[in-house]
């Protein structure tokens, strides 16, 4: 349990505001720079707008569990829910040529950790796991 | 998030601040699309005050942006004092190309 913190919240979008303070919070403690902490946080609500978008359904009387770990190498975000389940090879955004409403989520995501993963043995709803190696500090940077 | 939308010279212009993210931008999309129902011919929003936007305040502009060019009445959406963090999504997901982006209102007035 060491450097780790776990939050629960409501599915309700009014709650993102306080992920998002978390993941802030988090962040710095992990020695993230300004950038990473932006990239972070903004990945972690995306992660979290598509639960309650799509594993929901917009149903904001459920509930989303973030766990964050800090460790040497790692940052780590692990978020569950109990809704509909999600299957990977169906995620995939548009492409940033193609200029419309929607499908940016998962590229902000994905920009900002190097691992997005689903436990696919999970049997009920979903666990997302988010890794950023720490050696990716230059990847932000180069923004 | 806050919204205020005023007249400069007669164009209409939505000042929004605070955070824009899945909660609040329905609020910003309802007054944007409200605006250009109406047919506002330089609709200019300023973002100088705004401190975290994500995919859902974006698609808002997105989808403003292409409700006003198929409206076919010759209105432009345009971005004005665009944070540099918030700039950067933009690039990243390139549509600073797409929007006619600013540093203030007489700029983009002058444009």
């Amino acid at each position: 349990m060491k450097n780790s913190a776990v939050l629960i919240i409501p599915s309700h979008p009014k709650f993102l505001s306080v992920l998002r303070g978390l993941t802030a919070a988090m962040g710095e403690l992990s020695g993230m720079t300004t950038m990473e902490i932006e990239d972070v946080k903004l990945a972690v609500d995306e992660a979290c707008s598509n639960v309650i978008k799509y594993a929901y359904s917009g149903d904001e009387g459920k509930r989303i569990t973030v766990k964050f770990r800090i460790a040497k190498d790692r940052f780590e975000v692990i978020m569950e829910d109990t809704g509909i389940k999600t299957h990977p090879e169906f995620i995939k955004g548009r492409s940033l040529e193609d200029v419309r409403p929607g499908g940016l989520g998962i590229h902000l995501i994905k920009r900002a950790f190097d691992v997005f993963a689903f436990d696919e043995k999970k049997k009920k709803g979903n666990r997302l796991t988010l890794i950023r190696h720490k050696k990716n500090i230059k990847k932000s940077n180069e923004h | 998030m806050n919204i205020e939308i005023t007249d400069h010279k007669g164009n209409k212009v939505i000042a929004v601040s605070g955070d824009i993210d899945m909660y609040s931008s329905p609020a910003l999309r309802k007054e944007l699309l409200s605006l250009i129902d109406k047919k506002a011919a330089n609709l200019l929003v300023d973002l100088s005050r705004v401190s975290y936007i994500d995919s859902s305040g974006i698609a808002t502009f997105v989808e403003g942006l292409k409700m006003m060019k198929a409206g076919g009445y010759g209105g432009r959406l345009k971005l004005i004092g665009m944070p540099e963090g918030i700039m950067e999504i933009f690039r990243f997901s390139k549509l600073d190309n797409i929007f006619e982006i600013y540093g203030n209102v007489d700029d983009a007035l002058n444009s």
